[in-house]
């Protein structure tokens, strides 16, 4: 696995290294680490060295190449994304200044819609990876997300608990409307063969392997709102979601769950294109 | 160990996706020459006539009803001031929410509304309050019709999820929406948008109308009259929902409403653009059912839909006040679309989370428990009671 790690932010330098050093382990070598300023100042320069070496000493064992960029922090980390075709992309929270955020979304979701590689966002509160929370809508390449994120879990040492979270926002339509679907629980959903529950299954049979514990879940509310609850009350490691795929005029239509969810939550996201 | 792992995640298809597989069927693959040309039906032959007449009579019904209300409104006159003792804005809007109940629709009260004011009984806040109130008891229907489901052994929460939103999102638009309808009457800022085109709409139908509603006035009291507008009204709603194209299918094309979740602004658009067609919220939102798969829509997608259909749901009332051809009747109608759209426009742009958090998390509540459910119903009984009393 090619691995970029991207510093946006000398003050996060650290905790992007750390959380990065579980992954790169093994990664294939060298790691390449990036670091983007948007301004050439002396002491900013001498900032940037002491995270190189920072680097190095945390990832002691890895050979680390380093690239100092000056510029736009979204720009240089895609154009450094596209040019190593790597595999995954680890990088810091961009700042956002809260009326950009409305205007214009989080500066980390315009890099994550422009990179083609799954990215893990790190921000809030940050650990060993032993708990994943898996979101899986079911829409579009489901079954990719989920072998992702068993490829991940393979090169993290230990067993990790995969909870594969299916959110049921539906409600009946008026009614009268058969809702023995609505009312199953997530045994009854795979029994059933409702589509929920085959979504699930699927999963479940990509995450079946060694070092792996997977656990479907099904929960019923507003999609964004039940993942963030999920995820800060079951206390995951990391978030994992699809990227939002809607393309051309489909972006005016429908709502961007991954940008929503990667502006709330409060612990690292792991974005699969 | 890595280089297993690089193969892996560089391999960007799934090997079982979620998109149907390219199946060849041998027992299918047959000369087409084999077989006959289907032939493909021409436009016309989709054509429903009989759904075409069924719109010409309730339309001619529709006219035919506000013009007997509108001659028999002065009966109701002594009911309205003697009786019920209407004589304020909360009277009116306690009497139309309970006349709706009443009358188990609220778009005929809504025309009553403006008969009554076509007849000096109530005046312009009066007879704003009495549509608005026509409008809290229409959604209640909804609820109706889930809790005789709930009577039947089914789930609570399954059956009154539509109504308990549909009455909530109304509720909460509608009441804000009198406020600022009240204002706008007083101020009287739009009391330029008037429309006097119903004078063509009517002309069209005098000749075949008017003497059969004056025949019906001078034979008839003046109560019974009106009485027989209301009736003849519901029917023409009824007969019109029948000309609607029926959803059949299971599943139809546009089952991909319920499958992905719209920006908000969007489905309040489909929700108005729905009502606009079928004229009714309560068609409207039965609608979803079969244009939605397996039944059923999302969280995210219906309280838009019900806004946005809570707004072109006003289009008949409209066509009431052109046939009335009262231009202050056009214009309180007119203030009501404009007040609702400003409400919900403005809940849609700046606190939309936060007010489908409130409204869900009120759903949830009611359907809880069945004491919940009891005192929500009891107090959407009392309240336009109590409304219609002080």
């Amino acid at each position: 696995m090619k691995l970029l790690i991207a510093i946006p932010s000398l003050t996060q330098a650290e905790k992007i290294i750390r959380f990065a050093e579980q992954i790169a382990a093994h990664a294939e070598k060298p790691i390449h680490l990036l670091l983007v300023m948007d301004d050439k100042q002396n002491y900013l320069i001498s900032l940037a060295e002491e995270v190189i070496k920072l680097a190095r000493e945390i990832m002691v064992n890895q050979e680390i190449i380093t690239r100092l960029k000056i510029g736009e922090t979204e720009k240089e980390i895609i154009q450094a994304a596209k040019e190593g075709d790597f595999d995954l992309l680890i990088l810091g929270e961009l700042p956002t200044r809260y009326l950009s955020k409305m205007v214009h979304g989080v500066r980390t979701n315009k890099v994550a819609k422009a990179v083609i590689c799954p990215l893990i966002v790190v921000k809030g509160k940050t650990r060993l990876i032993r708990r994943i929370l898996l979101c899986d809508s079911g829409a579009g390449k489901s079954s990719l997300l989920s072998r992702y994120t068993a490829q991940l879990a393979k090169t993290l040492d230990g067993e990790e608990e995969i909870i594969v979270l299916h959110v049921m926002s539906q409600i009946c339509a008026g009614p009268g409307v058969p809702d023995r679907d609505l009312l199953a629980s997530v045994d009854e959903l795979i029994e059933f063969h409702a589509p929920e529950g085959e979504i699930l299954s699927q999963d479940m049979r990509f995450l079946a392997q060694p070092g792996i514990r997977p656990v479907p879940l099904v929960r019923h509310g507003l999609v964004v709102d039940e993942i963030l609850d999920e995820a800060r009350k079951g206390d995951y490691d990391l978030i994992v979601i699809g990227a939002h795929q809607a393309k051309d005029w489909h972006r005016f239509l429908l709502e961007d769950f991954t940008r929503q969810i990667l502006i709330h939550a409060d612990r690292p996201v792991m974005i699969v294109p | 160990m890595n280089e297993s792992i690089e193969a892996d995640l560089k391999q960007t298809e799934p090997r079982i996706s979620h998109e149907p597989e390219e199946v060849t069927d041998i027992s299918l693959a047959i000369n087409e020459a084999s077989f006959p040309e289907q032939r493909r039906a021409r436009w016309w032959e989709h054509v429903r006539i009989d759904k075409i007449v069924m719109f010409g009579v309730s339309l001619y019904l529709f006219v035919m009803a506000i013009t007997l209300m509108k001659a028999g409104a002065s009966g109701i006159a002594p009911l309205l001031s003697d009786l019920f003792e209407v004589s304020s804005g909360a009277n009116s809007l306690g009497f139309g929410w309970l006349f709706a109940y009443l009358i188990m629709s609220g778009s005929p009260v809504a025309a009553a509304a403006l008969t009554f004011f076509d007849a000096g009984i109530l005046d312009e806040i009066s007879t704003f309050a009495m549509i608005t109130g026509s409008r809290l008891g229409a959604s209640f229907i909804v609820i109706l019709i889930g809790f005789i489901y709930i009577v039947r052994g089914r789930d609570r929460e399954t059956s009154l999820s539509m109504g308990t939103l549909a009455f909530t999102v109304t509720a909460s638009t509608y009441l804000p929406g009198l406020f600022l309808g009240i204002f706008f009457l007083k101020s009287g800022f739009l009391d330029s948008f008037q429309l006097s085109s119903g004078v063509l709409l009517t002309s069209v139908f005098d000749v075949m109308i008017e003497p059969i509603a004056d025949l019906v006035a001078g034979v008839f009291p003046p109560w019974l009259v009106f009485i027989s507008g209301i009736v003849i009204i519901s029917f023409s709603f009824n007969l019109f929902d029948r000309c609607l194209p029926q959803m059949t299918l299971k599943e139809s094309h546009l089952g991909w409403v319920s499958r992905l979740v719209y920006r908000p602004v969007i489905m309040f658009a489909l929700g108005a653009f729905v009502t606009l067609i079928s004229m009714s919220v309560s068609i409207s939102l039965s609608l979803l059912v079969p244009l939605s798969y397996r039944g059923f829509i999302r969280r995210e997608n219906v309280i838009p839909y019900i806004m946005g259909a809570n707004i072109t749901t006003f289009v008949d009332t409209l066509l009431a006040s052109m046939l009335l051809e009262n231009q202050t009747a056009f214009t309180i109608v007119l203030v009501e679309m404009l007040c609702i759209s400003i409400i919900s426009l403005i809940i849609l742009i700046l606190f939309y989370s936060n007010y489908r958090k409130i409204t869900l998390n009120f759903f949830n509540w009611v359907t809880d428990s069945t004491r919940n459910l009891v005192i929500f119903l009891i107090t959407i009984l009392i309240i336009p009671l109590v409304l219609l009393l002080v």
